[in-house]
C-alpha cells in the first residue's frame, strides 16, 4: 500500500464512520489533495465535507477551530509544515489552550495534517521540520507517522482524539509502497520497536527511518547488532520503550532529519539521562540535521541532512572515540 | 542522431511516472514544444514536450505502463529535422544529472577511524560504575595500576569480573561458549568444572565460525542435489601395486576409459555440450584444512608414480584455483576408512562420480553417479565396462 493510500483510507474511513468528519485546505477537493492524499473524496462526500479554502493558513486553522467548538471533527491539511508558521497563533494559542482555558468544558477534536521535511530541492522555505516546535507546545498532541501501518491507525487515531493533533507527514514517503500490517491492539502513543538488538539502540522517526535501516544493513556487517526505535508519538514521548532497550543495549543514538541545536534528540536526550542515565555505556549521540537553512543545491542539500552513508560513519567513529 | 525522451521529475516526490496517454506516433513529426505524452506523477497528470525537433522513431513505454523517472520513454530521430529545417542546431541532451546514490564503504570508514584517538576523558561510564559498585570493584585503584583503560566502560568491568571470579581456563570457556556471567553465583573463584558443569546442564553449543572452505561446499553439495542422477552399483577387480595408492590406480585406469568415452570428458554450459580433450579428474581430498575436490590435469598421460606422487603432494601443498577446477569427472575412496560401499554426489560441473569402497580379497565395490542430462543408462554401462577393462591392466 502507498503511504498516501493508507491516510486516504484513514480519512475515508473515518468520514464513512461519522458524518462528523470533515477536511478542509488548500486544493483538498477538486484537486485531490497536494499530494493525492484526499483524492476521491471530494466526489464521495461532496463539498460540505471536503472543503476548498483559500490559501490562507491561518483562516484554515481558525475556521477548523471554530467547527470543532460547534460539534465537527475537522481535518485541516496544511500544504506543507513550512506554512504552518502562518498559522501558528491559532495552533498554539487557541486549539492548544482552550480546554485549559475553559477549565475542561471545550474541547477541540481537530486534526492538523501537515507534511514537511527534507524532499529534493525545494530550497530553505520549503524544507524545515517543525517538529521540536509543535512538541514543545502544552496541549497539543504530535503524531509521526513514518509508514502506511501507522499513518492509517494514526490518523484514525488523531481524528477521533478529543484533543488537537499536529500529525506530521514527510513528503518524500508519499509515493512510497509500504507493508501494510493489520493491528488489533494499537495504541497510538506507542514508539514501534523495528527490530530488536543488542548492542545499541538507534531512535528516530519519520523519513530517517528508512534511512536507518540502510545503515542498518552496513552496521550488521561491521559486526554491530542495532535495535531500532521507530518514535510514532513525539509528543507524549513513548520514554518507557527508549528506557527499556537503553537498559538492554547500554548505549544510545539519536538520528533525526531536523537541526541538531534544541533539536528533538536534546528533548530525548534530556529525558534519557533523567531517567537511565545508570545504564549509559558512553554519550548519547546525536545524528541530526547541520545548523543551517537546507540548502537547494542537491549536493549541498544532501550535506546538510543524515544519510546512510553519514549514519554509519558517524556511529563508528563515535564507537572508537569512546572506546566502547 | 537519435534523442532519447525520458520520464521526467514532475515533482520533488516523484519516483515513478505512468504513461496516461501518447499524443503522438512513430513517423510523427514534432517541434521542440509539441506536447508528445501525457504523464501521472504522484500528484497530477501533466503533458510533456517533445523537448527536440525531430521525428518519433520509437515509442519505448505503453499507455498504462508505470517507469521509474529518468528511463527512456521514446526516440526522436533528429536527424530527420535536420533534412527540413537546416539553420536549427541539434538540440543537446540536457537530462538532469545523475544523482550518485550514497553508498557505504565500511572498510574506508574504519581506516579513516583506525587511527584517531580516544577523544573523551573521565574515570568510567555511569552503567561501567554502577556495575563496579555491585562487585565491589576500585575503579580507581585498578587504573592507576594500569589494569583497567581510562574511561573504563562495562566491557573493561566484565574482564576484571571474570578475572577476578574465574579461573583462566574457566575465563576462556566463557569466551568460547559467549556465556552470560549473570548465571554464575559471583561469591567465589569459579574453576572450569563448574562452569563445564553449567554448559552440560544447560546443553549449550560451543559456537565456530564457519570457514569460506566450509561455505563453499555447502553450496556445492546444495547445487549438486538438485541435478538428475542415477546410480550404477558395481564390483570391480584389482591387483595392488606395491608402493603404488590404490587411488592412483583407479585415477589412472579412469583416465584411460575417460579417453574412450567423449561424454565423460564433457561439461554443460548453457545450452551447449563442452567436450575437452584432457582427462582431468576430481578427487576428494581430505586435508589438514578440510575435504576439497583436487582436480588432476591430463591424468591419461600420466604415470602411477606420478599420480601417486600427485596425491602425496596434494596432501600438503597450498591449493590454488588451478588446482580446484577444469574436471569433468570424479573419485571419492573412503576405502581406507574400511566403508564397504557408499555413494557420492557429483562435485561442480562434472559429468559424475565414483565412489569406492574398501578392497576385499582384490575387489572393491563401486557406485557411479551419473549425471543423466550429459551421459544416458547406455553410455554409462559402457564407460563402467570400458573402466572394468583398465582396471584389471593398471
Amino acid at each position: 500500500m502507498l503511504y498516501r493510500e493508507a491516510l486516504n483510507k484513514a480519512i475515508d474511513e473515518s468520514m464513512a464512520a461519522d458524518e462528523s468528519v470533515v477536511i478542509l485546505g488548500e486544493d483538498v477537493g477538486r484537486y485531490g489533495g497536494s499530494y493525492r492524499v484526499s483524492e476521491g473524496l471530494f466526489s464521495k462526500y461532496g463539498e460540505k465535507r471536503v472543503i476548498d479554502t483559500p490559501i490562507a493558513e491561518l483562516s484554515i486553522v481558525g475556521n477548523a477551530i471554530g467547527m470543532a467548538i460547534a460539534g465537527l471533527r475537522p481535518i485541516a491539511e496544511i500544504m506543507t509544515v513550512n506554512f504552518s508558521l502562518l498559522a501558528m497563533d491559532q495552533i498554539i494559542n487557541h486549539a492548544a489552550k482552550f480546554r485549559y482555558m475553559s477549565g475542561g468544558k471545550m474541547t477541540i477534536p481537530l486534526t492538523i495534517r501537515m507534511p514537511g521535511g527534507v524532499s529534493r530541492q525545494l530550497a530553505a522555505q520549503h524544507s524545515e521540520n517543525y517538529e521540536t516546535l509543535y512538541s514543545s507546545i502544552p496541549g497539543l498532541i504530535v503524531l509521526a507517522a513514518s509508514n502506511a501501518t501507522y499513518a492509517y491507525y494514526g490518523l484514525k487515531s488523531a481524528i477521533f482524539l478529543n484533543d488537537p493533533v499536529v500529525f506530521l507527514e514527510h513528503e518524500l514517503l508519499y509515493p512510497m509502497e509500504m507493508e501494510f500490517k493489520e493491528l488489533k491492539n494499537f495504541d497510538p502513543f506507542k514508539a514501534e520497536i523495528v527490530k530488536e538488538g543488542k548492542d545499541l539502540t538507534i531512535i528516530t522517526y519519520l523519513k530517517m527511518r528508512y534511512d536507518v535501516l540502510e545503515a542498518e544493513k552496513e552496521l550488521r556487517k561491521a559486526g554491530i547488532d542495532v535495535e531500532i526505535i521507530d518514535l510514532n508519538s513525539l509528543r507524549p514521548l513513548d520514554i518507557e520503550t527508549i528506557a527499556n532497550s537503553i537498559k538492554k543495549t547500554k548505549k544510545c543514538v539519536i538520528v533525526e532529519e531536523d537541526h541538531k541545536t534544541g533539536g528533538m534528540g536534546a528533548e530525548i536526550v534530556a529525558q534519557i539521562q533523567e531517567k537511565c542515565f545508570y545504564d549509559l555505556d558512553a554519550p548519547v549521540l546525536r545524528i541530526a540535521g547541520e545548523d543551517v537553512p537546507i540548502p537547494y543545491n542537491r549536493k549541498l542539500e544532501l550535506l546538510s541532512i543524515p544519510t546512510p552513508d553519514k549514519i554509519v560513519k558517524k556511529i563508528l567513529k563515535w564507537k572508537a572515540e569512546n572506546g566502547i | 542522431m537519435e534523442y532519447k525522451v525520458i520520464m521526467p521529475i514532475l515533482s520533488d516526490t516523484m519516483d515513478k511516472g505512468k504513461i496516461v496517454k501518447w499524443l503522438v506516433k512513430v513517423g510523427d513529426y514534432v517541434k521542440k514544444e509539441t506536447p508528445i505524452v501525457e504523464v501521472e506523477s504522484d500528484k497530477a497528470t501533466m503533458q510533456v514536450e517533445a523537448g527536440v525537433e525531430g521525428v518519433v522513431k520509437e515509442i519505448l513505454v505503453n499507455v498504462g505502463e508505470e517507469v521509474p523517472v529518468k528511463t527512456p520513454i521514446a526516440i526522436i530521430d533528429t536527424e530527420q529535422k535536420a533534412a527540413k529545417t537546416e539553420e536549427s542546431k541539434p538540440q543537446p541532451q540536457t537530462q538532469s544529472k545523475e544523482e550518485t546514490k550514497t553508498t557505504v564503504d565500511i572498510d574506508e570508514i574504519l581506516n579513516e577511524i583506525i587511527s584517531s584517538p580516544k577523544a573523551v576523558s573521565g574515570s568510567a561510564s555511569p552503567a561501567a560504575k554502577k556495575k563496579a559498585a555491585e562487585y565491589e570493584i576500585d575503579i580507581e585503584e585498578l587504573q592507576n595500576k594500569g589494569e583497567l583503560p581510562k574511561p573504563a566502560h562495562l566491557k573493561d568491568i566484565d574482564e576484571v569480573i571474570i578475572k577476578k571470579y574465574f579461573t583462566p581456563k574457566a575465563a576462556k570457556l566463557i569466551k568460547e561458549y559467549n556465556l552470560d556471567i549473570n548465571n554464575f553465583k559471583l561469591d567465589h573463584k569459579i574453576r572450569s568444572e563448574e562452569v563445564l558443569n553449567y554448559i552440560k546442564q544447560n546443553n549449550i553449543p560451543k559456537i565456530t565460525k564457519l570457514t569460506p572452505n566450509q561455505i563453499a561446499v555447502i553450496k556445492n553439495v546444495q547445487n549438486s542435489i538438485k541435478k538428475p542422477t542415477f546410480l550404477i552399483f558395481e564390483k570391480i577387480n584389482i591387483t595392488k601395486k606395491e608402493g603404488i595408492k590404490l587411488t592412483a590406480q583407479i585415477i589412472k585406469a579412469l583416465a584411460l576409459a575417460m579417453q574412450k568415452n567423449p561424454l565423460t570428458r564433457s561439461v554443460l554450459k548453457e545450452n551447449k555440450l563442452l567436450t575437452y580433450p584432457a582427462s582431468n579428474i576430481s578427487v576428494a581430498v581430505s586435508r589438514d584444512d578440510g575435504l576439497y575436490m583436487c582436480v588432476i590435469k591430463n591424468a591419461e598421460e600420466k604415470s602411477l608414480n606420478e599420480i601417486n606422487e600427485w596425491l602425496k603432494e596434494i596432501k600438503t601443498k597450498r591449493l590454488t584455483i588451478e588446482d580446484l577446477s577444469g574436471s569433468t569427472f570424479g573419485i571419492s575412496n573412503l576405502g581406507m576408512f574400511g566403508i564397504e560401499r557408499f555413494t557420492a554426489l557429483i562435485n561442480d560441473k562434472d559429468a559424475g562420480i565414483g565412489a569406492f569402497g574398501k578392497m576385499n580379497e582384490g575387489e572393491i565395490k563401486v557406485t557411479f553417479t551419473i549425471d543423466h542430462r550429459i551421459l544416458n543408462g547406455v553410455e554409462a554401462a559402457k564407460f563402467v565396462n570400458d573402466f572394468k577393462e583398465e582396471i584389471k591392466n593398471v
